[in-house]
């Protein structure tokens, strides 16, 4: 009777007694592509795991009706064999293995004699990279020689055979180029018209209101609204999920900037595996006090390498000269940075931001421990203190200040790392994808936060992929492409088009 | 049916300790009954002799144990401490014997040695990249190279009764009361000190009446610990050595910047790192502790058999890991405690003590004993699974 492929009514999981989400619904018909929003921690995880029964049935409250009969699923792989099938925000990726075998890992084709059947499973990966447009991928090929955004691909070609009929998709464009995420949306595009139905979480509203037909918004663990996307506009979905109008995205404060304080002179650096590949060639920049420079560019520009070598945890060779305040300085390891005044808050949050296992407030000051320490002894007297200060400061939410790290959200998460790398009071800060994956309002504290530093003269160095995050931010934009710095221009009437262009290589170096 | 399971995964979680002394008395129990001989007039295994025998043999585990924890916590693994205790103790033993130094030219030079190889092991694995395992199981043989070596495949005795005494010694009656007492003492100031502090700062504290109750019952374990071993000789000086250990590397563990930082490389080397803080340092400064433990141990082995020998120490090492997995460190680094890993080398003590009393057969306990280590592992992945999610 009813003509939606997936159903959930009135969906509530607690953990402890906390509700982590509150009477949820979600509906989802067949080729539509349904737009699920919500800032970091709304719920919208949990959601899906209740959805992929990575939370089995009898573990929340509520029902599921798919294709019209309710879903009792108890692991994933009867929710997979039913159809539903997630793509996560990281990939699983098995990056040894070819792309052939990553497509087929658990579902190999067997030869009769029980050996893998590779000629049958090559053929079929080859296929399904041609019904994505990707037939210049090699499947007989370990996946690690490709891209993040390749890899993506290959994670939609294994969903695909799968035989999937609702994708889900969490924040499946956050390490993709502007040309790789243009494929993704084309490719989902492509799939509601074959019936293919769609969940599609991100942060990206302008990527949910371009595919989206519908768009569901949670808010705190309880939905807030469903509505047409032809009704909606981006700055509806953001009023809708931070349950306030969001004026001015970028709360930009006046700030003087003063002499050089930090110069890099010809800093290459060359690739840890493929030792003859420079990922970063002579760049040489300069960035003054209290200035907010802006570095764009797209994935693999070298940029990461960059900030990685002048923080000093850059594993592969490297040469290059670096003024601190006009005097050389030679930084080997990360603590001879933070020692010098030079702080980095890492792109990666999961694997070099935080420290799982530990409290928030024992996160913050891992890098100035010693400062609460007398005769070795920490004193924990001071140290809370510190942490109380730092949480109220950052504006961190946490039940209790020794609750471990990784039980927050992402937002909260990041705002602890900034918090620690705060700390040791740097004159240059480096800020490596700032808000990558965390929500609105966590993204405009830390925008704030990068004003306000600014006005007490801390040089910043902003790396972001987010074009209008740069333009809207930073005094000075560098643009690096292909290792290479291609451009350096004063923020003022600058352009997207420019600066991607710049990035792409289109037109030459301009000088501020 | 989920509810109760969920009650007691929970009670598991938070009260590690709690359930590890509960195994402890069963194991202790089963072992009161079995050896029940009524011409002797009650249990023998339940006696202020074997009390006090059990505890000595857990000694030198458990001084392993004790930094073998921050071995592991640091997510490494050293797989040399056997064959470093053997090698420490049989030069003390040739010093003493041979060379007849005095006592404390003795103790200074194998601790000076211990840390020395410490140092060496952590260096390999720190600063030169050589994974841990590989290192310390080829320093496993190294070492027992070196003994053999050096004691030329035979025993060396006697030692010097003033080594004896660190092995073999008790602690007059009231000195193990007055140490009783004041420890006691100390316990209550500290956990008022801490309740203080972490309500001033918004951290959950314990309602008043679970404080007094976890202090009244560490005080009849002290009271009834300390009452028991004077029955027989006293507080064993071995055992006293041990249970300063256990307080001083639970405040390293707790209170100081080298364990944070400990911790903190074990549970995202990374991301340490990225904090400024020297990990490299840290790793081989946690090796170095180890090698210092292995020199206690190594004098209080030779101390104990009143001689050197060339197997002294053997297996030592699969011991004080078990006891570490017992008492909750994970393998995956990140966890663990000293007082846990202690309670760990009791219940490996008790079952030895237990079931050579009850002449049960060498290979059997064996089998026990890894039985026991596999299923209290498992019992540590369930009581954990809870959180993980």
């Amino acid at each position: 009777m009813s003509d939606y492929l997936l159903e959930m009514h009135d969906i509530t999981k607690d953990f402890n007694g906390v509700k982590a989400i509150d009477g949820i619904h979600l509906q989802v018909r067949r080729g539509e592509c349904v737009g699920l929003c919500g800032e970091n921690g709304a719920g919208k995880s949990t959601l899906m795991k209740v959805l992929s029964a990575v939370y089995p049935y009898g573990t929340w409250s509520g029902e599921i009706l798919w294709e019209g009969k309710e879903l009792k699923a108890r692991n994933i792989r009867e929710t997979e064999e039913a159809g539903i099938v997630i793509i996560h925000q990281e990939l699983m990726m098995v990056p040894h293995l070819t792309v052939a075998e990553n497509i087929f890992l658990g579902t190999e084709p067997r030869t009769s004699a029980g050996f893998i059947d590779y000629d049958r499973m090559n053929a079929e990966a080859e296929r399904l990279m041609a019904r994505l447009k990707m037939s210049d991928i090699n499947v007989a090929v370990p996946v690690y020689n490709y891209s993040g955004g390749k890899q993506q691909l290959v994670e939609i070609a294994k969903a695909l055979n799968k035989n999937a009929k609702l994708l889900i998709l969490d924040e499946p464009t956050s390490a993709l180029t502007t040309a790789e995420t243009r494929t993704l949306l084309n490719l989902v595009k492509e799939f509601k018209a074959n019936g293919m139905a769609c969940v599609y979480i991100s942060h990206k509203l302008d990527e949910v209101a371009e595919i989206a037909d519908t768009v569901t918004v949670i808010r705190d663990g309880t939905h807030i609204g469903t509505l047409p996307m032809a009704e909606l506009d981006t700055n509806k979905i953001i009023t809708m999920m931070v349950g306030r109008e969001m004026k001015n995205l970028f709360p930009r404060e006046a700030h003087t900037i003063g002499d050089v304080v930090f110069e890099a002179k010809d800093i290459s650096c060359w690739d840890v595996t493929n030792r003859e590949r420079k990922v970063v060639d002579s760049v040489s920049f300069e960035i003054r006090k209290g200035e907010i420079l802006g570095l764009a560019g797209l994935v693999g520009a070298g940029r990461t390498e960059l900030a990685c070598k002048l923080f000093g945890c850059w594993r592969g060779d490297h040469e290059g000269k670096v003024f601190l305040e006009g005097k050389q300085i030679n930084v080997r390891e990360p603590r001879d940075a933070v020692k010098l005044g030079i702080c980095m808050v890492p792109e990666d949050r999961k694997r070099h931001g935080i420290i799982p296992l530990m409290g928030v407030g024992y996160n913050i000051t891992m890098s100035v421990l010693r400062r609460y320490t007398s005769g070795g002894f920490i004193q924990s007297e001071a140290e809370l203190a510190e942490i109380q200060n730092q949480i109220i400061r950052m504006k961190v939410k946490t039940a209790e200040p020794l609750l471990p790290i990784a039980s927050l959200s992402g937002g909260n998460q990041q705002k602890a790392v900034v918090a620690k790398m705060l700390l040791p009071e740097p004159k240059v800060l480096i800020l490596d994808e700032p808000t990558r994956g965390i929500d609105v309002g966590a993204k405009y504290e830390i925008y704030k936060l990068i004003f306000e530093l600014a006005k007490q003269g801390v040089a910043v160095l902003m790396i972001s992929s987010e074009m209008p995050e740069v333009l809207g931010i930073s005094d000075r934009v560098l643009v690096m492409g292909e290792g290479k710095l291609r451009g350096n221009f004063v923020n003022e009437g600058l352009t997207q088009e420019k600066v991607l262009a710049a990035a792409i290589g289109q037109s030459i170096t301009e000088a501020a | 049916m989920t509810l109760t399971k969920k009650d007691v995964r929970k009670f598991l979680s938070e009260y590690k300790i709690v359930a590890l002394l509960i195994v402890i008395a069963i194991i202790w129990g089963f072992f009161g009954y079995l050896t029940y001989d009524s011409d002797l007039g009650g249990s023998q295994f339940l006696t202020p002799r074997n009390f006090s025998n059990l505890l000595r043999q857990m000694a030198i585990t458990g001084m392993l144990a004790s930094a073998m924890v921050f071995v592991i916590v640091a997510g490494e693994i050293d797989l040399s401490v056997g064959s470093l205790l053997g090698l420490l103790g049989g030069i003390a033993a040739v010093l003493d014997v041979t060379y007849a130094w005095p006592l404390w030219a003795t103790v200074a030079l194998v601790i000076v040695m211990g840390v020395f190889f410490g140092l060496m092991v952590g260096w390999l694995t720190a600063y030169l990249g050589i994974p841990s395992f590989i290192v310390t199981l080829g320093g496993q043989l190294a070492f027992r190279g070196m003994v053999l070596g050096l004691t030329g495949g035979i025993t060396i005795a006697p030692v010097h009764q003033d080594l004896k005494f660190i092995g073999q010694g008790y602690l007059p009656e009231l000195l193990g009361n007055a140490g009783g007492v004041l420890l006691f003492l100390v316990l209550v100031f500290l956990a008022f000190r801490t309740r203080v502090n972490r309500q001033k700062h918004n951290l959950v504290v314990p309602t008043m009446p679970a404080e007094v109750g976890r202090l009244l019952f560490a005080g009849v374990i002290i009271l009834g610990f300390v009452l028991t071993l004077n029955e027989y000789q006293g507080v064993p000086v071995p055992v006293l050595v041990l249970l300063i250990i256990l307080g001083v590397f639970t405040v390293i563990g707790n209170k100081t910047t080298f364990g944070r930082h400990i911790y903190a490389v074990g549970s995202n080397m990374e991301a340490t790192r990225l904090s400024g803080v020297n990990v490299a340092y840290v790793k081989m400064m946690v090796f170095a502790l180890m090698g210092l433990m292995c020199a206690f141990a190594g004098l209080t082995t030779t101390a104990r058999l009143a001689a050197g020998t060339p197997s002294a120490g053997f297996g030592n090492e699969l011991d004080a890991i078990a006891s570490c997995f017992i008492g909750g460190t994970s393998m995956r680094g990140g966890v663990g405690s000293v007082s846990g890993a202690l309670v760990g080398a009791v219940i490996m003590a008790s079952l030895d003590n237990g079931m050579s009393m009850l002449g049960i057969d060498t290979f059997w306990q064996q089998i026990t004993k890894g039985i026991i280590l596999v299923a209290a592992v498992y019992m540590d992945i369930v009581s954990s699974g809870n959180q993980r999610n």
